[in-house]
């Protein structure tokens, strides 16, 4: 549509934000759950620590039920699929009813996994939904600012996440160059300052993590 | 000969959730969405039995939108003794503020939801007219869709009409009297029953779809404002929202999802709504009794489509024939919809009756009674085996220069095989309706 409200641009940029969330954290307790199955059981508070999420969990078991699908859990992957889904499904006069399909599969998905004893064949669906919705974003969204503006929420959300997780040099300068490469091209206000200074710390040699995490996080400006 | 679509049930069922078909519900105060039951058994009218439908429905909404235009404008219907005032403007769905406003080419009725059901017999009748904000056209609409999908095969053996043109034609309705500017559709939010219908409506219409805050009115003009605070001109509003919470300065001044002024930007014919405020006066229960006189009024006709049996206790003759046929009748409440506040009688209990008989005559005019139509009951798909069900037919109406009546219609049935209510807040669900071309 040609006409966006303030409202609906900032629910595109939620969207973005939470179906990377989704994506990536269901990505990363892939990971960690494998290391629980029979080589390190406590894995999980060390996940928390690496996702800066509070340890609330008294188990394995536990970890791996609620932090899959505990809706009452607010970091739970569930709570911020239902985010996405949230703001998807007021989204549909912008996006379209393709792309909101692949977000409600991941809802169905997602409730599957939870009754599961391999939650990773669920979660595995999940991440095909969420893929499948970027994918669909590029390929029927044609009003551009649209996309960007998702896709600025997307970047935001991961640079945020690889800070917090301390990933490696390279994908942090990916990221960024990712970012600013696009975020020029939405009509989102964003502060100039904040994204120059990203941009600089990643050509340093040892990345802050810690600033760059807080840059991503106040870039957008409401 | 069994439709092969019946067999894909399964298949269509699951595209529906795909796609979340999904009206919303509040139960225990509490907001839940759930997945529209849909059974893949249409149901199918005949080319000749569709027109008869058609001529009928088109004299009836014609009828109603001249009452709505008298009523609001010269009254002669009332004066001339054909409708009793009393009927009138004590009726919830009168607005004192709509009289003397004349909306965009004199159309009231822009999207009318007529309830019908087929007796026994094959004789069809009119149970109710809804031309406030009918919804349910999305349903049978996306259906089709996904339907068309499941089974080509079906599509192609059945010559059906296609009923995903609603889309077009909702759109000529909202241009037709549009006064300059962009096509909203207005919607109370994401927590609205039919949210699904509104946002779907906007993405298959080209409307935008906005809620109250997104619109403001300047210098007597409606405005869209966009993220960067530009203002772009709307000049017609399907609006989904009712008539009492659409503007807080005319209407319910305690309305926070309306938009202050935006009737005295209509009563200045500087924006189209759609429906026009004020029409409850005319769907209200107990002016059905009155919709073939107005045919006979304003046409010169006779009705082709006949209302139930209806008696309005409030005439003296009627009120006696009530009570010495009580337990044959059902009993509705005039300010009720969404199939509450309907009894029948022959389930009350003794002190029921004796309490509801006092109370009918307390207050006559707050009650219609209706003959039980014996409908004609339809199959639905349960547990894979077909089994007889209630269900009625809501056909849409939507008035451009003459109405047209949209070939398809929203079939809902009642899952409860002793209910006669079918509506879909009560565990109803819906079927596609087929009007076969040839």
């Amino acid at each position: 549509m040609g006409i966006i409200s303030v409202e609906n641009l900032d629910r595109l940029f939620w969207l973005g934000r939470y179906s990377e969330r989704v994506y990536t954290s269901a990505r990363l307790f892939a990971d960690s759950f494998d290391r629980m199955i029979d080589m390190d059981m406590d894995n999980y508070a060390a996940f928390c620590r690496q996702l800066d999420i509070p340890n609330i969990y008294s188990s394995r078991e536990d970890f791996c039920n609620r932090y899959i699908s505990d809706e009452n859990d607010p970091n739970s992957i569930y709570s911020n699929l239902m985010r996405a889904y949230d703001n998807a499904i007021v989204l549909r006069n912008e996006i379209g009813s393709e792309p909101i399909t692949y977000i409600q599969l991941s809802v169905y998905d997602m409730k599957k996994s939870r009754v599961s004893r391999a939650p990773l064949v669920g979660l595995q669906k999940v991440e095909d939904n969420i893929l499948a919705f970027w994918g669909i974003v590029d390929d029927m969204i044609e009003n551009e600012n649209i996309r960007n503006v998702i896709k600025i929420g997307k970047r935001i959300e991961r640079l945020d996440l690889y800070g917090r997780l301390q990933m490696n040099r390279e994908s942090i300068v990916r990221e960024v160059h990712r970012l600013a490469g696009r975020i020029a091209r939405t009509n989102l206000h964003y502060d100039e300052k904040n994204l120059k200074e990203l941009k600089k710390l990643a050509e340093e040699d040892q990345i802050d993590y810690d600033r760059v995490v807080a840059l991503a996080d106040t870039l957008r400006k409401d | 000969m069994e439709i092969e679509l019946t067999r894909r049930a399964e298949t269509v069922n699951e595209l529906l959730a795909r796609y979340g078909v999904k009206f919303g519900i509040y139960k225990d105060n509490e907001f839940k969405e759930q997945l529209f039951p849909f059974d893949t058994i249409p149901r199918i009218i005949k080319k000749e039995e569709f027109a008869y439908l058609e001529k009928g429905l088109k004299q009836r909404v014609m009828a109603l939108n001249c009452f709505i235009r008298d009523i609001y404008g010269e009254k002669k219907i009332v004066r001339d003794g054909v409708v009793p005032e009393e009927f009138v403007y004590i009726s919830s769905g009168y607005l004192a503020p709509c009289d003397g406003v004349v909306p965009p080419k004199g159309i009231y009725t822009h999207i009318a939801g007529i309830d019908l059901v087929q007796g026994k017999d094959g004789s069809w009748y009119v149970l109710e007219d809804n031309l406030r904000v009918p919804s349910g056209a999305s349903y049978p609409m996306i259906a089709r869709e996904i339907c068309r999908k499941s089974s080509p095969d079906t599509f192609e053996t059945y010559h059906v009409e296609d009923n995903r043109d609603y889309a077009k034609l909702l759109r000529w309705t909202m241009d037709y009297v549009n006064t300059g500017g962009h096509t909203v559709i207005l919607t109370p939010g994401r927590y609205n029953a039919a949210y699904f219908e509104h946002s779907y409506f906007a993405e298959k219409t080209g409307a935008h779809l906005a809620t109250g805050r997104e619109l403001v009115v300047e210098d007597d003009y409606l405005y869209f404002v966009d993220y960067s605070g530009k203002r772009e001109k709307v000049g017609a509003v399907y609006r989904r929202i009712s008539d009492e919470y659409l503007d807080p300065m005319t209407f319910n001044e305690e309305s926070v999802i309306g938009i202050p002024h935006i009737y005295d930007v209509y009563r200045k014919g500087h924006v189209a709504l759609l429906n026009a405020p004020g029409n409850g006066v005319a769907d209200d229960k107990g002016i059905y009794y009155f919709v073939p006189k107005m045919v006979r009024y304003y046409l010169g006709e006779e009705p082709v489509l006949q209302n139930a049996p209806t008696y309005l206790p409030y005439y003296e003759e009627d009120m006696r024939y009530v009570l010495e046929h009580f337990d044959e009748l059902v009993l509705k409440d005039v300010a009720e919809a969404g199939g509450y506040g309907v009894v029948f009688a022959d389930r009350m209990t003794a002190a029921q009756k004796e309490d509801f008989i006092a109370l009918l005559k307390r207050e006559p005019r707050r009650f219609i009674a209706q003959e039980v139509i014996d409908f004609m009951d339809i199959d639905i798909l349960e547990n894979a085996r077909r089994t007889p069900r209630k269900a009625d037919l809501r056909a849409f109406v939507l008035m451009v220069d003459e109405p047209i009546v949209w070939k398809s219609g929203l079939t809902r049935f009642s899952r409860d095989p002793d209910s006669f209510i079918v509506n879909s807040s009560q565990g109803g669900g819906f079927k596609d309706t087929w009007v076969l071309s040839q």
